[in-house]
């Protein structure tokens, strides 16, 4: 694997801008094109959100420490902290969102009942792990005491003919 | 990177545009002017997003709740002139059936003449 890019921020959300310009520079290096670069972004800025929302549990507690590297075939984005345990895996998806849409029903308060869980799930952090379940390949989180916890995100590399 | 707004011409209707990255920075600003807004008692709103080059799901909250907060007082939001990466994310999570979006705020404006009119 190339050598691992390394970018340490305190937890504050005016440094996440400073994160997907890291992350993006990276992936431009990488080859990847300007949508999948915009996605990458968007998972980098959720993940770290939910690090200062939820690890922490508000801005200034704690750093955020972001790598990527890239090998033969995956773009690895690595993200750590060392905040509460905040598994990604145990927050269901929106409850609202199903199969690429909201389905709106064809009875009104349906919808509106939908809509209102959809809002409800946004304020946990669901939105935006929506995002990073279905724009990443791989998505593993560990939570560990001694080193903290550890968000890994993987990206396949384009190949010719891909996307 | 900025947040700005008018009433439209002939119409009850108030436009609030953005220019930049709809995120921490931005989103705030985007909100203090729709709630403002909201609070006067104007309920017909359109969001334009041409100059918008990304959203986050902070953004999509911020405009949600206003949809929300319209919605709830007969009015409506209406966002236009969203870029294919912003309408891809909008699709990602079912927004795109959520809000009303037209293509270019040009029609939108015309719109909102038009609903003013009948």
């Amino acid at each position: 694997m190339a050598q691992e890019q390394l970018l340490v921020v305190p937890g504050r959300y005016k440094e996440i801008k400073r994160i997907c310009e890291f992350v993006a520079a990276g992936a431009a290096d990488a080859g990847f094109d300007a949508k999948t670069i915009f996605h990458l972004e968007l998972c980098c800025d959720e993940a770290s959100t939910n690090i200062i929302e939820h690890a922490y549990g508000e801005e200034g507690v704690g750093d955020i420490a972001i790598s990527y590297a890239v090998d033969d075939d995956d773009f690895t984005i690595v993200l750590r902290d060392t905040g509460q345990a905040f598994d990604p895996g145990n927050v269901p998806p929106p409850p609202a969102i199903g199969g690429g849409g909201v389905d709106v029903g064809t009875e009104r308060d349906s919808g509106e009942s939908r809509h209102d869980d959809l809002a409800d799930q946004m304020r946990i952090g669901g939105l935006g792990l929506h995002f990073i379940r279905n724009l990443m390949d791989e998505v593993t989180y560990t939570a560990d005491r001694r080193h903290g916890n550890q968000l890994v995100m993987v990206k396949k590399l384009q190949k010719d003919g891909d996307q | 990177m900025s947040v700005w707004q008018e009433k439209l011409p002939q119409s009850n209707t108030w436009l609030v545009g953005i220019s930049g990255r709809l995120d921490q920075s931005l989103t705030p600003k985007l909100e203090e002017a729709l709630n403002e807004l909201l609070d006067n008692g104007h309920v017909s709103l359109v969001v334009d997003l041409t100059h918008a080059t990304y959203i986050n799901s902070g953004g999509l909250r911020c405009l949600v709740s206003a949809w929300r907060r319209a919605k709830a007082s007969e009015g409506a939001l209406t966002l236009c002139g969203l870029n294919s990466r912003l309408q891809e994310i909008f699709a990602m999570v079912g927004f795109d059936k959520v809000f009303t979006i037209l293509d270019d705020c040009a029609a939108t404006r015309g719109q909102a003449r038009k609903g003013m009119r009948s």
